[in-house]
C-alpha cells in the first residue's frame, strides 16, 4: 500500500544504486535551504560549500577553493522544496574521477511533523568505488543534527575541510 | 531507536541485511532464494526491517527492490561510539605531546 502512495522520482536506468533515508524533525522549506545554502551545507558536509544558482539546468560545484575539489555537475530537476536531481562527478581523487558521472536525487516528503529525506545515488558502475556514496550516512546524520539542534556534529572526519580555506 | 535494536536482534534479519550489503537492490524472490524459509516468512522479516528504517524499497518497473539503509546505524554510532573515538583521538594527542616533551 505505502509504496503506491509514495510519489517517487524516476529511478533506475543503467548501473547500480544506493538509497539513504533519514527522518528529520523540520519543514520541507528548512530542509531545502539546508541542502542548497552554501554556509549551511558546509556545516554538515565535511566543511565543504556547494555553489549554484539552483535553476533547472544550472551547474553546481562543491569544494574548498585552492584546497580540494569535491564534485561538480548539473541540476537536472529543481522543484523546491520537494525534489532536486543532480548529475554527479567526483573530483577528490583520480580514482573517483575515473568513475565518471552518476546521479543524485534528493526527495523531501513531509511525514507528520517531520520530513523524510531520501537520497538516491544511482547510475553508478556495477562495481563502483564505495567512496562515491559511502559518505551519505555521515552527511545526512550531520544534517539532522544541524536542523534539530542547531549544533554541529563533529564526529571524526565529518568536518575535515572546514577552516581549510583560511589555514 | 528501539525498533532498530529489535530488528537487529534476530539472526535471519541480520542475514537479510548481510545479503543486501553484499548486493544492494534485490527483489523478494532473490532474497528468498538464499534463505531456508517461506516467502511469507521472508516478507515478515523484511517488513520489520523496513519499519525500523534499516531497509527501504523502490520500484523499478514491476519489480520491488530492497535497499540497505545504513543511516539509522550511523545514528547509533554517533550516539555512543563517537565519544570513544574522540577520547581515543585526544589520548593520542596527549601521548604525542608527552613524547615530544620528553625528547626535548
Amino acid at each position: 500500500m505505502r509504496e503506491e502512495e509514495k510519489a517517487y522520482a524516476v529511478i533506475g536506468g543503467r548501473g547500480s544504486m544506493s538509497v539513504f533515508e533519514i527522518y528529520v524533525k523540520t519543514t520541507p522549506e528548512l530542509l531545502w535551504e539546508a541542502i542548497t545554502d552554501p554556509e549551511m551545507r558546509a556545516k554538515y558536509s565535511f566543511g565543504v560549500r556547494v555553489e549554484s544558482d539552483w535553476t533547472p539546468g544550472s551547474s553546481y560545484r562543491s569544494g574548498v577553493p585552492g584546497v580540494i575539489e569535491i564534485a561538480s555537475g548539473e541540476n537536472l530537476e529543481v522543484d523546491p522544496p520537494r525534489l532536486l536531481v543532480q548529475s554527479f562527478t567526483a573530483h577528490w581523487s583520480e580514482e573517483v574521477e575515473a568513475e565518471g558521472t552518476s546521479r543524485v536525487t534528493w526527495e523531501i516528503e513531509p511525514v507528520g511533523d517531520s520530513c523524510c529525506l531520501r537520497v538516491t545515488h544511482d547510475q553508478l558502475a556495477e562495481d563502483a568505488n564505495d567512496e562515491l556514496f559511502g559518505g551519505w550516512p555521515m552527511i545526512l546524520s550531520g544534517l539532522k543534527t544541524l536542523l534539530e539542534t542547531g549544533e554541529l556534529l563533529d564526529t571524526p572526519g565529518s568536518l575535515r575541510y572546514s577552516g581549510a580555506a583560511e589555514a | 531507536m528501539d525498533e532498530v535494536f529489535k530488528a537487529l536482534a534476530d539472526p535471519t534479519r541480520r542475514q537479510l541485511l548481510d545479503e543486501l550489503f553484499a548486493r544492494d537492490g534485490q527483489t523478494l524472490s532473490e532474497l528468498e532464494g538464499r534463505l531456508p524459509m517461506s516467502r511469507f516468512g521472508v516478507m515478515k522479516h523484511l517488513k520489520v526491517l523496513e519499519e525500523a528504517g534499516l531497509l527501504t524499497t523502490r520500484k523499478r518497473g514491476r519489480e520491488k527492490l530492497h535497499f540497505l539503509n545504513p543511516v539509522p546505524i550511523r545514528l547509533v554510532y554517533e550516539r555512543w561510539v563517537s565519544k570513544y573515538a574522540d577520547t581515543w583521538a585526544s589520548a593520542l594527542t596527549e601521548l604525542k605531546q608527552e613524547i615530544e616533551e620528553e625528547q626535548r
